[in-house]
């Protein structure tokens, strides 16, 4: 123990958190006995049963064990965390190194008024400090002490959140609309990864049911009608998807602002509420962003609906890095939550600047080398590769079409990029976010005299950081040296800003 | 502001210590030598039982590793150029993909001086730039004689701590 005046009490997980842990394991070791009911005659079966007991007992223990043995402590600065049923673990997170606290409700927690409360600290492991799960309104007192270093006793601090400005809502038919953009077709891979699971248990033996006289029956059911039926039902199913697993995830999404006015920048932040079963809360703390995420697919974009997002440090993996703080807006809605979170407005479409036009060999030649290949096989071996060619081609032109939408823009105090053809994603970054520049030139590009900038950035997700691709070699040079320029002048401008301040 | 430094004439950046043209030579050497062996033990076990000469095998891999060690190190060599500037250390490196990198001293989390074995015998190290970025979040600088190395972290160190002020 650190803490100097009244020791901090060490606290055990709200006793709901038992149940949880059960349901979590139990399952687990089930799924592992399945094997031994797939054998199919009643002494498997009665195994079964006896062994499904035993899960129920060993999990039951096992959940008692490891809640006695997990212990938390909130002291004056910090939280510790001690776990481990043999090996004890104890951990200790500075409240100034937490980037985010994050509160989930899933049904059982809200059964029992409970709360699961995630504290990421923006390093690199996965589960950085999780609670799951302790009472509400001490998930909410943490969450406070945290965000603000000091103990919520009924301060300013601690307001409710029904008090906060709401910054952007998503309900009612806008959710619904919203869902069908959300089409998706990841059902497919959860049906097959279904089927192979059953194959694996041993339940449906796949090889047993796919003879050569019913794949013959089957062909003969492939008809026009029937291809146009089964394309209808994916696509329709695709819809449901996108419809159900939006609604799960926005329903009643809330986008607040948070934090007392008058307070230091650093603890103001965007609330995010969300979710028709579990309830998630976080915060997005102003002062970390990085940078923000303008996106759009191409339906959506034709109807000007957007999407808008932020990357900071402490984001979930799960949503690519980003914390999204309007699922689906308009453009006029958009602009406001910038300006609270201190990003300024992107620039006009037309102050936008392209590369030069030479750059298109670059972005085309690789894709048309490929067809020239395949041409050549198609004339050589075989004429089927053809179509491959052909479709090399295609990339080629739409390669080309991208380049004429990959632009950049910058004013007094960010750089602008939009890059994508079909999904297209805007980025705002303020100069003073850069971790590293750099100007990058391969051979093709030397060649052309073209180069890239890459901006690195905090919390950026590999393949997805800020470049801006093909520019003139000398410009993009300068570009470097100018960006690097503006760096160092903003963030002089912040430190003046904050001796005064 | 420097912009020339894309430029193939020299330019203003410096060139690493000579001697690293001598390492990363004894490293492609070290390869081929090991290549070699293979090739050795192929020559006299499996290959016999084949039409193809003895020796040929061996002798393709030590032409081939002669001309690489002859040629690549120098080049890759002088592909490597620094600049030590009032705010930012400027970097650039690549043959094939030529980068040059601008890492600003305020963006710096911490630095690492190391040296490898063969670094070691040269008296010779590598400066480690690490940052919170994500992608090539550590901007690495070898061929830096030892006691610059350390020297240039410690300047580096005094300038992040002006900077924190």
């Amino acid at each position: 123990m650190s803490a100097p005046a009244p020791a901090p009490e060490e606290k055990r997980l709200h006793p709901a958190s038992l149940i949880v842990r059960w349901l979590k394991i139990v399952p687990q070791m089930l799924a592992g006995g399945i094997g031994l009911a797939a054998t199919s005659n009643h002494e498997g079966i009665r195994r079964f049963i006896l062994f499904a007991m035993f899960a129920a007992l060993a999990g039951a223990l096992f959940a008692l064990v490891s809640w006695w043995r997990f212990l938390y402590t909130i002291g004056p600065g910090e939280i510790a965390i001690e776990k481990g049923v043999f090996r004890r673990q104890r951990r200790v997170i500075p409240f100034d190194r937490v980037q985010d606290v994050a509160i989930e409700r899933g049904l059982i927690a809200r059964l029992f008024g409970t709360a699961r409360v995630r504290v990421e600290t923006g390093g690199a492991g996965k589960d950085e400090g999780e609670l799951d799960m302790v009472a509400l309104g001490e998930a909410h007192a943490l969450r406070d002490r945290v965000r603000h270093g000091a103990p919520a006793d009924g301060g300013a601090a601690a307001r409710a959140p029904a008090e906060e400005t709401v910054l952007f809502a998503l309900d009612g038919p806008r959710l619904l609309l919203s869902g069908l953009f959300g089409f998706s077709l990841v059902f497919l891979a959860a049906i097959g990864a279904l089927v192979q699971q059953l194959d694996q248990f041993g339940i449906v033996d796949w090889d047993q049911w796919f003879t050569a006289e019913r794949a013959e029956a089957a062909s003969n059911l492939v008809t026009l009608q029937t291809s146009l039926a089964l394309a209808l039902l994916i696509v329709l199913a695709g819809l449901a998807a996108g419809l159900v697993r939006t609604v799960l995830r926005d329903f009643g999404f809330r986008l607040t602002r948070t934090g007392a006015g008058g307070m230091a920048g650093s603890s103001r932040g965007l609330r995010r509420r969300r979710g028709l079963f579990t309830l998630s809360e976080v915060v997005i703390p102003l002062g970390r962003t990085q940078a923000a995420l303008i996106e759009s697919g191409p339906v959506a974009r034709a109807f000007g609906w957007y999407r808008l997002s932020f990357q900071t440090l402490g984001a979930d993996r799960k949503e690519g890095g980003v914390q999204v703080a309007a699922p689906f807006a308009r453009m006029a809605e958009i602009l406001p939550i910038l300006a609270e979170a201190g990003f300024p407005a992107p620039p006009p479409p037309a102050a936008f600047r392209g590369g030069p036009r030479r750059a298109l060999v670059h972005w085309a030649a690789p894709w048309l080398a490929l067809a020239l290949a395949a041409a050549a096989g198609a004339w050589l071996i075989d004429l089927r590769a053809a179509i491959a060619a052909a479709a090399f081609v295609l990339l080629g032109l739409a390669a080309m079409l991208h380049w004429r939408v990959h632009r950049h823009a910058q004013d007094a105090e960010a750089l602008y990029v939009s890059h994508g053809l079909l999904k297209r994603r805007l980025a705002v970054m303020p100069y003073e976010k850069t971790q590293i520049l750099a100007v990058s030139r391969g051979p093709l590009q030397r060649g052309l005299a073209l180069a890239t900038i890459i901006v690195d950035t905090a919390g950026a997700q590999p393949m997805r950081g800020i470049r801006i691709i093909d520019l003139d070699a000398k410009e993009a040079d300068e570009g470097a040296d100018r960006l690097h320029g503006a760096f160092l002048a903003a963030r002089a401008a912040r430190k003046a800003g904050a001796a005064y301040g | 502001m420097q912009s020339d430094g894309m430029q193939d004439e020299p330019s203003a950046m410096a060139p690493l210590d000579p001697a690293h043209a001598t390492v990363l030579r004894m490293r492609t050497g070290l390869i081929f030598l090991v290549l070699a062996l293979a090739a050795a033990i192929a020559d006299l076990g499996p290959l016999r039982l084949t039409p193809i000469p003895a020796g040929l095998a061996l002798g393709l891999v030590l032409l081939a590793g002669v001309a690489a060690t002859l040629i690549f190190p120098g080049r890759r060599y002088r592909a490597w150029g620094y600049r030590e500037g009032g705010d930012e250390i400027e970097i650039k490196r690549g043959r094939l993909i030529r980068v040059r990198t601008i890492v600003a001293y305020g963006r710096v989390q911490h630095i690492d001086v190391a040296q490898g074995p063969i670094q070691r015998a040269f008296g010779l190290g590598t400066l480690i730039l690490h940052t919170a970025g994500t992608h090539g979040a550590s901007v690495p600088l070898p061929g830096l004689a030892y006691g610059d190395a350390e020297r240039m972290r410690d300047r580096i160190r005094a300038r992040i701590r002006q900077d924190l002020v």
